[in-house]
C-alpha cells in the first residue's frame, strides 16, 4: 500500500536541543497511528514538522508522494488537518464561528462562509455532541468543551489526513472514548490519522500502530502489543509498569504502578486462589514486604497477579493437583516466611495441597471471609479438607483483612525499630 | 450575526452616524453654517475647474472660504487619520491576539516624536508645512522597520520579540527627544509640545492630501487580511493548517499597521487611545469576527475623531481644546472601566 503521508529522515533542532533525529514515519490510508511518548519527546514536534509549520534541517515530508513544500497553502489545507488545543480564548467567537473557520480551506480566495458551511458547522457540533452550546462564547466554555469543538472544526475541514496533538487530554472517559471512535470511524473510510496521545490505554484500543518517541528519536514502533511492552514503557517513561489486558475489551492495559515501598526484612509467603489474594499482596507489596506465593494454578487471577508484580510464587498446570516436587518446594517457601497468610478460596482435590503447606508456619494468619472475593467452601473429600482446616484455624487467628493489615503494619514497624538499632 | 439584529442594521447605522457627523463638522463652529449652504458649496467643489471666489454670490463668499480652506481638510483629515488610527489597531489587536495590543507596540509614537522633535528644532518646520507631518511619518516607520529587524528572528517574527523590541527601541527614541529638546530653544521646546497633544487645527489641503490615496491602498490591503485575521485566533499552527501563509500575513499586517499609523500621525499628530478603545467598542457590539471588525472600526474611528475634534473646537469656543487632549480625556476613563469590567469577568 502507498502510504499518503511519509517523513522520511526527519531532524530539527532548536539551538542544542534536537528535538527530531531521524525520524522516518509512514501513514498509511485507513491507518490510525498513535503517537506516545514522554512529556517533551517531541510528539508535537513531529506533528507540527509534518504540516509543514516547520522545516526541518534535514529530510521530507511528502503528501500522497510529493515533496509537501511543492504544495500551496490551500492544497495542502484541503489534504491534510492539524489539531492542537489553542482557541481563540481572547476573543468571543461563537462555538458555532470557531467550527464554522474548518470550512475557510475549501473556499475560494476572497469567498466567506455561507449558509452551506453555517449547516456543516452545526451538524460537526451535533456530532461532537455540543449542538446546544453552538451560541455560546468559546472562551466561557469549559477546557474540555473547547476541545471537542476544535475537534469539530477538524470535522468540517474534512481532510483526508488528520494530525491530532492531544485531542483528549481535557476530556472525561465518555467524551475521550467518544471523539476516538470518532476518529476511528473516519479512517475506516479511508482516512488516516496521527495522534499524540499520553493515554496509552486509549492508544492500545484505538490505533492500528504505536509509534514510541523518546527524546526525538523512534524507539519502538508496530502493533500496540509490540510497542506497549514492560521494558520499552519503563525505559521512556521512567516508572515501573504492569501490561495487563482489559477484561471487557481485551485490549491491552498499561498501568504504572508505585514502586514498592522501602524494602522491610520481613518475608511473607501468601497463600491464594481465585483471586483471594489480590487485595493483601497489594499491601505487603507497599508495604515493602518479600513475598512469596503459592501454590496456585495456572491463568488463576492471583497467579497473573503475582506474576504481573514480579513476585516468586508457584503454580501448577490449571485444574491439575499439587504435586510431590511442588509441595516441598512450598513448604520451603513457608517455613523461610516470618509470616504466612492463608486467604479464603474454596478447596477441592486440586489444592487441598496448599492445606498442608499452611501447616508448616511459623506463624500463620487465616483472613476470614469477608476478606476477598469468594466464600471458604469445602468440595470433594469436604468432610476430610474442613477437619484439617479446622485444625489450623484452632490453633491460629481467623482475622479480618482489616486486623491483617494492622498485624503486618506492626510487624513491619517494629522489623525497622530494629533494623535502625542494629545499624545505629 | 444570524439571530438577534439583522446583518444590514450595524452598517446603515455607522453610515448614518458617520454622514451626521460629517454634516456636523462641517456646520457647526465659531461660525454656524447652514445644510443648505453646505451642499451649494458642495456642488461649487465638485464643479470641474478653479472656482473664483470673487464670482461668487456674496452670501456664499465666506461659507466657501470656511467650508473649502478650513473645514472640509480638517474633517476628512480626521475622517482618515481616525480610520486608519482605527483600522490598524483592529488588526494589530488580531494579530497579537490580545485586545490590549495596539501599533504603539512597534515603537511608533516615538519614532514619529523623535521625527518631529527634529524638525522642529532644527528649523525645516518654519520651511514648508509637510516638513513636521513628514519628518513624523518617516520616523515613525523609521522606527517600526528598526523594531521589526530586531524582533524578527531564524524560523519566523516571534510577537513577543517585537513587543520587548518595540519597548527597547520606544525607550532608546524618547530618551534621544528628551536629549534634543535639551538643546532645544523655548520656542522650539513649547512648539514640539504643543505638537505632541495631536491636533486637526490649520490643516490645509496642502497637507491633507498626500497621505489619502496610501491610507485607501492600505485599508484595502488590511481588508484582505480580515479572513486569515479569524484563523490566527487559533494559533500559528492551526491557521497554518488552514492554509494560512502565517508568516506573510504578519509581515503584511505590521507593515500596514505601521504605514497607516504613521501616515495618521502625520495627518492629526499623536492622537492617544482611538486605536485601542475604537475597535474594542466595535467588538463589543458587532462581535469578534474581523470580516465586519475591520469595516467597522475604520468607520467608527473616523467618526470618534471627526467628533471629538468637533467637541474640542466647538464645546468651549471660542477657545479651542485640541483634538489629541479630547481624545485622552475620553479614552483614559474609557480604559479603566474596560479594566474593571475585565477584573469583574475575571478573564481579558
Amino acid at each position: 500500500m502507498k502510504p499518503v503521508l511519509s517523513a522520511h529522515n526527519l531532524s530539527y533542532s532548536v539551538g542544542e536541543a534536537r528535538l527530531l533525529q531521524d525520524v522516518n514515519l509512514d501513514v498509511n490510508p485507513g491507518e490510525v497511528v498513535g503517537l506516545i511518548g514522554p512529556n517533551g519527546a517531541g510528539k508535537s514536534t513531529l506533528l507540527r514538522a509534518l504540516i509543514g509549520f516547520i522545516r526541518p534541517e534535514q529530510g521530507t515530508v511528502r503528501l500522497h508522494g510529493l515533496p509537501l513544500s511543492g504544495y500551496s497553502a490551500r492544497e495542502r489545507s484541503r489534504q491534510m488537518s492539524y489539531l492542537s488545543r489553542q482557541g481563540p480564548d481572547q476573543f468571543s467567537f461563537r462555538a458555532r464561528d470557531v467550527v464554522e473557520m474548518g470550512s475557510y480551506a475549501g473556499l475560494r480566495w476572497g469567498r466567506s462562509p455561507g449558509t452551506r458551511e453555517r449547516e456543516a458547522a452545526l451538524h460537526a457540533l451535533e456530532q461532537v455532541g455540543l449542538l446546544k452550546l453552538a451560541d455560546r462564547e468559546f472562551p466561557t466554555l469549559s477546557e474540555g468543551e473547547r476541545q471537542l469543538v476544535l475537534f469539530a472544526r477538524i470535522l468540517v475541514q474534512n481532510a483526508p489526513v488528520m494530525l491530532l496533538d492531544e485531542p483528549t487530554a481535557n476530556l472525561d472517559i465518555g467524551h475521550e472514548h467518544t471523539l476516538l471512535r470518532m476518529v476511528r470511524t473516519l479512517c475506516d473510510t479511508g482516512r488516516s490519522a496521527v495522534i499524540a496521545l499520553h493515554n496509552l490505554n486509549s492508544a492500545a484500543e484505538y490505533c492500528k500502530r504505536l509509534v514510541l518517541i523518546e527524546s526525538g528519536r523512534i524507539t519502538a514502533s508496530g502493533r500496540p502489543d509490540n510497542v506497549l511492552t514492560r521494558t520499552h514503557l519503563e525505559r521512556a517513561y521512567q516508572t515501573d509498569v504492569r501490561i495487563g489486558q482489559n477484561e471487557t475489551t481485551g485490549s491491552i492495559t498499561v498501568n504504572s504502578i508505585p514502586g514498592p515501598g522501602n524494602r522491610r526484612n520481613l518475608k511473607v509467603h501468601v497463600i491464594g486462589g481465585a483471586g483471594s489474594a489480590v487485595g493483601i499482596t497489594r499491601f505487603l507489596h507497599r508495604k515493602g514486604c518479600t513475598i512469596t506465593g503459592g501454590v496456585s494454578h495456572e491463568l488463576d487471577s492471583d497467579a497473573k497477579f503475582w506474576a504481573a508484580l514480579g513476585i516468586d510464587f508457584l503454580q501448577v498446570p490449571a485444574f491439575s493437583e499439587i504435586g510431590e516436587d511442588t509441595l516441598t518446594l512450598a513448604a520451603g517457601l513457608v517455613r523461610e516466611a516470618d509470616l504466612t497468610i492463608l486467604c479464603a478460596f474454596p478447596f477441592g482435590h486440586g489444592n487441598a495441597a496448599n492445606l498442608d503447606v499452611a501447616e508448616q508456619a511459623h506463624e500463620l494468619l487465616i483472613l476470614d471471609e469477608n476478606a476477598g472475593l469468594c466464600r471458604r467452601a469445602f468440595f470433594g473429600d469436604a468432610a476430610e479438607l474442613e477437619r484439617k482446616f479446622r485444625r489450623l484455624a484452632k490453633t491460629w487467628d481467623m482475622v479480618s483483612y482489616e486486623e491483617a493489615c494492622d498485624y503486618i503494619n506492626s510487624l513491619t514497624s517494629k522489623v525497622t525499630v530494629t533494623v535502625t538499632r542494629s545499624g545505629g | 450575526m444570524d439571530g438577534g439584529i439583522p446583518r444590514f442594521v450595524a452598517p446603515t447605522v455607522l453610515f448614518a452616524t458617520l454622514a451626521i457627523s460629517l454634516a456636523a463638522a462641517l456646520a457647526l463652529g465659531s461660525v454656524t453654517v447652514p445644510l443648505r449652504t453646505i451642499l451649494d458649496v458642495l456642488r461649487l467643489v465638485m464643479r470641474p475647474g478653479d472656482t473664483d471666489i470673487s464670482t461668487l454670490p456674496r452670501e456664499l463668499r465666506s461659507a466657501y472660504a470656511i467650508l473649502y480652506h478650513i473645514r472640509f481638510p480638517r474633517a476628512v483629515a480626521a475622517v482618515f487619520a481616525g480610520g486608519a488610527l482605527a483600522l490598524s489597531g483592529a488588526a494589530v489587536q488580531g494579530l497579537f491576539r490580545n485586545p490590549m495590543a495596539g501599533p504603539d507596540i512597534l515603537g511608533i509614537s516615538a519614532g514619529s516624536s523623535l521625527g518631529a522633535v527634529l524638525a522642529i528644532v532644527s528649523g525645516f518646520a518654519a520651511l514648508h508645512p509637510l516638513a513636521v507631518p513628514g519628518s513624523a511619518f518617516l520616523g515613525a516607520l523609521a522606527a517600526a522597520v528598526f523594531v521589526y529587524l530586531v524582533a524578527a528572528g531564524r524560523g519566523g517574527t516571534q510577537l513577543l520579540f517585537v513587543i520587548l523590541a518595540g519597548l527597547a527601541v520606544s525607550s532608546i527614541l524618547s530618551g534621544l527627544v528628551s536629549a534634543v529638546l535639551i538643546f532645544a530653544e523655548e520656542h522650539a521646546v513649547s512648539q514640539f509640545i504643543f505638537w505632541t497633544m495631536g491636533g486637526l487645527e490649520g490643516r490645509s489641503w496642502r497637507t491633507v492630501l498626500p497621505p489619502l490615496p496610501f491610507i485607501a491602498v492600505l485599508a484595502v490591503a488590511m481588508m484582505g487580511f480580515s479572513s486569515p485575521l479569524n484563523l490566527l485566533t487559533l494559533g500559528d499552527e492551526q491557521a497554518h493548517s488552514l492554509g494560512v501563509r502565517v508568516e506573510i500575513l504578519k509581515v503584511g499586517i505590521l507593515v500596514s499597521a505601521a504605514m497607516l499609523t504613521a501616515m495618521a500621525i502625520a495627518l492629526a499628530g499623536p492622537i492617544a487611545f482611538v486605536g485601542l478603545m475604537v475597535p474594542h467598542l466595535v467588538r463589543l457590539l458587532t462581535g469578534p469576527d474581523h470580516r465586519t471588525l475591520l469595516p467597522y472600526s475604520m468607520a467608527a474611528g473616523a467618526i470618534f475623531l471627526l467628533l471629538s475634534d468637533l467637541i474640542g473646537r466647538y464645546a468651549f469656543r471660542p477657545y479651542e481644546i485640541r483634538t489629541g487632549i479630547i481624545t485622552a480625556i475620553i479614552g483614559g476613563p474609557y480604559f479603566i472601566f474596560l479594566i474593571l469590567r475585565y477584573q469583574r469577568r475575571g478573564s481579558a
